[in-house]
């Protein structure tokens, strides 16, 4: 080994402990350059539908998550995902509505407010769908959004029955970039 | 519902797959709006023919 280097430009430390169990404990760094994911810089997010929500006939409309169950970044308000470390995020989402949609039906993730991903995509009498997708962010401005489409012929509501169950919408960073 | 004012407009869509994204009507959580129209002969509805 040529060296170890630990730099910095800020106050404060860095502290590297050992396990506190005797014998050898080896952690083998790769060859690459990036940033260290430890549970501190990996957003984490899960929330969920508290109330009921009209979604009108043919429009694609943004589902409204009223609860966080966790936010470990404080990465999700309004409905929104805006990840704040640059990676890639496992994203899922579900709706489920509170009577059956009669007709088509389609779940989406939005990114930065256009289509991004498209998951359940039904004709058919159903109760609600599924979308999951991992997708990049740039830690930055990019941000995920839930969005479902239904053509029944009328307004349908969403279901939240169930609290957590029935609408949501997660994610997690992967890997950074 | 916009959905069915532009139905009153254009009946001839009462058939038209709105989920393809020719025309694509929207909610980002203050109601229905038009986001997109690219039809290629019908032109978009006016704020006063929705209103």
């Amino acid at each position: 080994m040529s060296s170890v280097v630990i730099s910095g430009d800020t106050s404060g430390a860095i502290t590297l402990s050992a396990p506190a169990v005797s014998g050898t404990n080896t952690a083998t760094l790769p060859a690459a350059t990036g940033t260290v994911m430890v549970s501190g810089n990996m957003p984490a997010f899960s929330a969920y539908q508290t109330a009921n929500q009209s979604v009108s006939n043919a429009s694609y409309t943004k589902i409204t998550f009223t609860t966080e169950e966790f936010d470990t970044a404080n990465c999700f308000a309004s409905s929104r995902f805006t990840p704040t470390v640059a990676g890639y995020y496992q994203l899922n989402g579900q709706v489920q509505w509170l009577n059956a949609c009669v007709g088509r039906f389609l779940v989406h993730i939005h990114k930065n407010g256009t289509y991004y991903k498209r998951g359940t995509d039904i004709n058919a009498t159903n109760f609600g769908g599924v979308v999951s997708t991992i997708a990049y962010a740039n830690g930055t401005t990019d941000y995920f959004e839930v969005y479902v489409y239904q053509q029944s012929g009328g307004s349908l509501s969403t279901d939240n029955s169930y609290d957590q169950t029935v609408t949501w919408f997660n994610g997690i960073l992967v890997r950074t970039a | 519902m916009l959905y069915d004012k532009i139905i009153a407009i254009y009946p001839e869509l009462a058939n038209f797959d709105f989920a393809k994204g020719v025309i694509t009507l929207q909610n980002d959580g203050n109601g229905d709006y038009i986001a997109k129209w690219e039809h290629p002969t019908l032109a978009k509805p006016t704020d006063e023919e929705l209103a």
